[in-house]
């Protein structure tokens, strides 16, 4: 589904964020991106959405080289990707409804389908009793399901998350987990940048560790080091 | 289909409404730079009908020298009389020295150095002349035949006066066209930077836009719509101030005396209105280019 065939990303001229990383990630894998703050992480995850291009290596995401994707198709790219973040990224004058219904309204989905697939996607992360209410009236979790729950209702085949239990406590950052999974048991790939050893050691997926940009371990089944 | 027009039309809205200050204030710098392209068609149309008429009713005035004889003075005269194919003889008006003082004391009268120089004895008499040809260059060779007859101390074409008008036209032309350029470089630039505070505003949700993979045109449709809507506002806001203009100047041009000239000075309505309809779509054109410019530029907010 996914696969870097020596990627390297620098900022600058000399500054190399991710370097010569080389790995597959089948369909419906689940796998971790691990440690620390600056290891390249989230450029991997940026690189495989295209908000950033790699200076060498290939790219490939669903058997299409996405650097030679032109600009123009690169939004198509996306609609098969769902994008979640540690800080949401909500829409904070929009409702519950609003902000699920959004990433659906603009890739100009009729009406009706968003009427059908938002309450489904609603009942599917918990918040069904909540499509009302704005973010600022949820907790941290209730907003990450909403996040999530923006990300998955157009049932995308990638799922990429960006320290999505970063900003929670260890309850909610289980629960967090579990919707994630049981995302993952639809077929789903899921890619999750996280420095969180709790969740890592207790779910014992794949995992890839990279360390200032390199890629020093890739591990199935592994826990955090 | 529908609901991408329908989103477009609702976040256009809802986008104008939250920049309302901005929005005003691009709307206002529009109309203000509109109405003043508007006023620079007027004036030159005004001018237009000016040269118009002089053309229409070309004059020539023969000076004959203060000393000239009743001979020359009658030699003159009949050769003028002698060309009723030419000009026009019934018409022909002959101003001797003391009307002539007359008439240079109204001329002159913002002038009063020339007006001291002049007296009955040294002011030349002048033949009226009204050719009956309208072509310049026939009226020109003329005035160069009149201009050798003995006596004569020179010839006057209203010819040369159209190029002091000419002048005058272009001068007021130039200044407006250049002051009418640069107002709406102004609106446009402030249009484009009321896009831009709109984006900057949004890029939060223009992110996750583009992330669920909104296209770019998708994106920017909207913020294109704001801008071109407020070139929109602003050019029917000026069409109501030159249409009111032009009825104040209307008016107030029919308190002047009939043939002083500044009765060809009026615009017709169905003019001004060919013109609103120039200022509407020259407003779209500021509001779209002037958005559509940052919408292209500040989608990587």
């Amino acid at each position: 589904m996914i696969r870097f065939e020596n990627v390297t990303k620098l900022y600058g001229s000399d500054v190399a964020a991710v370097r010569e990383a080389s790995f597959d990630i089948p369909k419906g894998e689940f796998v971790f991106l691990v440690g620390p703050s600056g290891s390249g992480k989230s450029t991997l995850l940026r690189l495989m959405n295209r908000q950033e291009r790699p200076e060498r290596g290939t790219v490939w995401v669903a058997g299409a080289n996405i650097n030679e994707l032109a600009d123009s198709r690169v939004p198509y790219l996306r609609r098969g990707m769902g994008n979640v973040f540690q800080d949401y990224k909500l829409l904070m004058n929009k409702t519950v409804f609003e902000n699920v219904a959004f990433s659906l309204q603009v890739i100009g989905r009729p009406k009706h389908v968003i009427r059908q697939q938002v309450p489904q996607v609603l009942e599917l992360v918990g918040l069904a009793d909540k499509e009302d209410r704005f973010p600022s009236q949820l907790s941290g979790g209730e907003q990450q399901r909403v996040s999530i729950a923006r990300a998955f209702v157009n049932r995308p085949l990638i799922m990429l998350a960006d320290e999505p239990t970063g900003n929670l406590d260890p309850a909610t950052g289980e629960e967090i987990m579990s919707l994630l999974d049981s995302i993952n048991r639809t077929g789903t790939t899921v890619v999750m940048a996280t420095h969180d050893h709790r969740v890592v050691n207790a779910m014992r997926r794949r995992v890839i560790q990279l360390d200032r940009g390199l890629v020093v371990r890739d591990q199935e089944r592994g826990v955090y080091e | 289909m529908f609901a991408r027009i329908s989103y477009a039309l609702r976040e256009t809205i809802a986008s104008f409404r939250r920049n309302i200050t901005l929005s005003a204030a691009a709307v206002l710098t529009s109309a203000v730079s509109l109405l003043l392209v508007g006023t620079t068609f007027l004036i030159q149309r005004a001018f237009d009908n000016l040269l118009v008429q002089w053309r229409g009713d070309v004059g020539m005035i023969v000076f004959v020298r203060p000393d000239a004889s009743e001979e020359q003075l009658t030699f003159i005269r009949q050769t003028l009389e002698a060309q009723p194919n030419v000009i026009d003889v019934k018409k022909l008006d002959y101003l001797d020295r003391a009307a002539s003082f007359e008439e240079a004391k109204r001329v002159f009268a913002g002038d009063r150095t020339t007006l001291s120089l002049l007296t009955v004895e040294t002011i030349p008499s002048q033949f009226k002349v009204i050719p009956l040809t309208t072509d310049p260059a026939l009226v020109r060779g003329l005035a160069d035949q009149y201009r050798n007859l003995p006596g004569v101390q020179g010839v006057a074409l209203a010819e040369d006066e159209f190029d002091v008008i000419s002048t005058m036209s272009s001068f007021v032309r130039g200044v407006t066209i250049t002051m009418s350029l640069i107002l709406l470089g102004v609106a446009v630039t402030l249009i484009w930077n009321t896009i831009r505070t709109a984006m900057v505003a949004r890029r939060n949700e223009i992110e996750v836009m583009k992330l669920v993979g909104a296209t770019n045109w998708f994106i920017r449709v909207p913020f294109i719509l704001e801008g071109l809507t407020q070139g929109l506002f602003g050019a029917i806001v000026s069409c109501g101030g030159l249409w009111t203009l032009n009825q104040a100047w209307t008016n107030g041009v029919a308190g002047f005396k009939t043939g002083t000239g500044v009765s060809s000075l009026v615009v017709p309505g169905s003019y001004v209105s060919g013109v609103m309809i120039i200022l509407l779509v020259i407003g779209a054109l500021a509001g779209g280019i002037g958005s559509g410019i940052a919408a292209s530029k500040f989608l990587d907010v």
